[in-house]
């Protein structure tokens, strides 16, 4: 038997943001594929938990909308619905992609994107798709609604700057200019039901053989998911070559070094990690739209 | 949660057909709301942390791993179980082809195993090799190698492609 709690299912937004508000040890369930496992096994994040507050009951927290210049995605949209929908899979294909490849179909059916970015969890397979299509949340408190960007969210492991009393209700992405392209790369042990080493998400925009923008994050390499803006800007205006690729390859090496500092598994995860992101350069460079 | 009680939760959902209506701890997980206050031992408790699949159910046609999932979240849902597939005590085809195939040597992961092809065959109707593995991707087993539960998911799918051309 997991430790003991209580359990709600209010069925609007204004009725949890009330519980949550008069219950300082609630914790919002939304996927459950993190909180669930935590309890068993017995994790110190969930250990004061007292009332779980399952959000699913909650109608408009469900859908993907698309807006005229941006997309929504509702905070228990889970990881199959997103990968199976159209107009993710048209504006985010790197979103689409990195939801395919999370856990298996059972951890897919239920977890969410949200609840994913909300854990915080250094090898969180969405953050960097996400950052790299600059998304917003909306978190909701009863007192008022707040948008923040994801990278202002995420602030060290496991922790985010969401506060007790508060639920994030969406993400919001802006449909990025159609001539950027892109792709999604992730190493884990195993195919399925695997924790990334490396995850990685390029966007790239060319006017003529110049890198016009450039974005770039990272997963698991880094203590949380982030979009490393010194090598976005060092390549900007630069040719899209291989010499320009092997330049940015060894300064994320060198970046993730000062992030993280020297570990025993530097020597070897270094190396791989500059080769995959040199690839995914050539790759990204060659799917030209 | 040392000074307060647990308020026990009453759900009601369909399991395997048919309605039911249970009360329980708040607490509980869907598997062991199964296994312990529900008697349907089919359904294998393995890692308990949604790596293994062992305890693989449908929530409304969709299977999920239902260490991970609390009782009170499946009020109102429509739940199948290894022991809700066969049709008046005739085995599902799936379960006749995993026996025919040799796809069962211990037999653990197997109700997972079976459940996560039946949601497949629910959804796809000619699904291929590659299909197949998604499929089961989330269910381990360490006696088969795997290679017999993909013989017998195919002669599933063929079986019941021949029978609804016929």
């Amino acid at each position: 038997m997991i430790q003991k709690f209580n359990y709600v299912a209010p069925k609007s937004l204004n009725s949890a943001l009330k519980i949550l508000s008069e219950n300082k040890k609630a914790k919002i369930l939304a996927g459950g594929t993190d909180i669930i496992p935590g309890f068993h096994i017995g994790s110190r994040r969930f250990a004061d938990t007292e009332l779980i507050v399952d959000i699913k009951k909650i109608q408009n927290l469900h859908s993907i909308k698309e807006r005229k210049d941006f997309v929504e995605i509702g905070a228990c949209v889970t990881f199959s619905e997103l990968s199976e929908n159209e107009i993710i899979r048209k504006y985010f294909p790197l979103l689409a992609k990195a939801s395919e490849t999370i856990g298996s179909v059972q951890i897919r059916n239920r977890a969410t994107v949200v609840g994913n970015f909300v854990n915080n969890a250094p090898c969180a397979d969405s953050v960097p798709p996400l950052l790299v299509y600059d998304a917003k949340i909306q978190i909701q408190s009863l007192k008022k609604v707040r948008e923040i960007s994801l990278q202002k969210f995420l602030i060290k492991p496991y922790t985010t700057a969401l506060k007790k009393g508060e639920i994030v209700t969406k993400i919001i992405i802006p449909k990025p200019d159609e001539n950027f392209v892109g792709d999604f790369y992730k190493l884990g042990r195993r195919r399925a039901v695997a924790i990334s080493r490396i995850s990685l998400a390029v966007l790239m925009k060319k006017s003529n053989d110049l890198i016009d923008e450039i974005r770039i994050a990272s997963g698991a390499v880094t203590p949380i998911g982030t979009r490393l803006y010194e090598l976005e800007k060092f390549a900007k205006n630069k040719l899209a070559s291989s010499d320009t690729f092997k330049e940015l390859a060894i300064k994320l090496g060198e970046k993730v070094l000062e992030i993280t500092g020297l570990r025993w598994s530097s020597e070897y995860k270094l190396p791989v990690l500059q080769q995959v992101f040199y690839h995914l350069l050539e790759k990204v460079n060659q799917n030209e739209k | 949660m040392k000074s307060k009680l647990l308020k026990k939760i009453r759900i009601k959902f369909r399991l395997n057909g048919s309605q039911v209506e249970v009360e329980t701890k708040p607490n509980k997980r869907l598997l062991d709301l199964l296994r312990d206050d529900l008697g349907l031992t089919g359904t294998k408790e393995g890692c308990s942390i949604g790596e293994c699949g062992a305890c693989t159910v449908l929530v409304n046609g969709k299977a999920v791993n239902s260490c991970l999932v609390l009782a009170g979240e499946i009020d109102g849902a429509d739940i199948i179980t290894i022991e809700g597939i066969a049709n008046n005590g005739e085995l599902h085809p799936l379960q006749e082809n995993f026996l025919k195939y040799g796809a069962v040597q211990c037999g653990f992961c197997i109700p997972g195993m079976i459940l996560s092809a039946y949601a497949l065959l629910s959804t796809k109707r000619n699904p291929d090799e590659e299909e197949i593995k998604e499929a089961i991707a989330g269910n381990l087993c360490r006696c088969t190698g795997y290679k017999q539960i993909i013989e017998a998911i195919k002669h599933t799918i063929e079986e019941v492609n021949e029978k609804q051309v016929s």
